[in-house]
């Protein structure tokens, strides 16, 4: 089944050790990752996505792709979250994406807080992911034994929301591979 | 007596760590202050090439989703390498809107050869 996964952990070494176990689950065959972030919520609220990008632009898109993303998986809470994240990297296109999810698709953000019940807190950070998994137990103990929280909904939940819109979101801005910045190496 | 090496790597799961690596030497490129260099872009068509032709040969030894996901991958490596060379001959604007499609292209490689992956898998958990 395919699924978007997020993994909460209380802080951001943590997120990243989340993440190398994660794409060592695919190496062994027992999930297929087929990309990943990472988020972080600083204290004061705002939103962070690690990135290669350098140019701005491109970096605001990343931004704005993976805090829909978010959105997508957080429900009320993390939707406000998620349009925070792209204003934190770019405003006009974050406002953009905040001020559509929250004046017309308010039912689904609703849905996605009963899927979910995810909120990522300030201070901490998350890995998103989109994975391909036959049962859910090997990234649930992996990601429990490290500390992490882990919610998902299914691809199919997400793309058939009202607010799904291939002009906000951008799941391709997800690395298929294990990029860790050399800032946060292991 | 050596240890056994249970977890055996087949010829998709090299194709997509291939693909992989691809597109990360692209976004690197791509992200490099200052630009690529020619002799990245070069190195970046080289192996554009390598990995689309041993994806190429490897479409009929799949079945079924595996195979239709891989040859999609195909497509799109194909198209990497085309955006590749265009950045070769290109300067300015056009050479920054080349390598940004040859990032998307090989962005939806990867994308497709993980699913064929993903197919493959779950087809042998069966």
């Amino acid at each position: 089944m395919r699924n978007y996964v997020a993994v909460v952990f209380d802080d951001t070494g943590k997120a990243y050790e989340g993440l190398h176990a994660l794409w060592q689950l695919d190496d062994a065959a027992e999930v297929t990752v087929h990309g990943t972030a990472v988020v972080h919520r600083d204290a004061m609220g705002n939103f962070q996505v690690d990135t290669k990008e350098t140019h701005p632009a491109l970096a605001t898109a990343v931004g704005v792709g993976v805090g829909a993303l978010l959105g997508l998986l957080a429900g009320p809470a993390g939707a406000a979250a998620g349009a925070a994240g792209g204003a934190a990297i770019g405003a006009a296109a974050g406002g953009v994406v905040g001020a559509t999810a929250d004046l017309v698709r308010a039912d689904n953000r609703d849905q996605a807080a009963t899927e979910t019940r995810f909120v990522l807190g300030a201070g901490q950070s998350a890995v998103i992911a989109d994975v391909s998994e036959d049962w859910t137990s090997p990234i649930d103990t992996r990601m429990r034994s490290l500390g992490g929280t882990v919610y998902r909904r299914a691809k199919d939940d997400v793309t058939d929301d009202v607010w799904f819109d291939d002009d906000y979101f951008y799941p391709s801005y997800l690395y298929p591979y294990e990029y860790i910045p050399s800032s946060h190496s292991l | 007596m050596g240890k056994i090496e249970t977890n055996v790597k087949d010829a998709l799961d090299h194709i997509r760590a291939a693909t992989q690596e691809l597109h990360g030497a692209i976004s690197d490129a791509a992200a490099k202050r200052g630009g690529a260099t020619k002799a990245d872009l070069e190195a970046l068509a080289q192996k554009a090439k390598a990995v689309t032709e041993s994806a190429k040969g490897s479409i009929s030894t799949q079945r079924d989703a595996a195979k239709k996901h891989l040859a999609d991958g195909v497509t799109h490596l194909e198209a990497t390498q085309k955006h590749v060379a265009e950045s070769l001959k290109s300067s300015g604007q056009s050479f920054q809107t080349s390598v940004q499609k040859a990032l998307a292209e090989a962005r939806a490689s990867a994308q497709k050869i993980s699913e064929a992956v993903a197919a493959k898998r779950s087809a042998a958990s069966k």
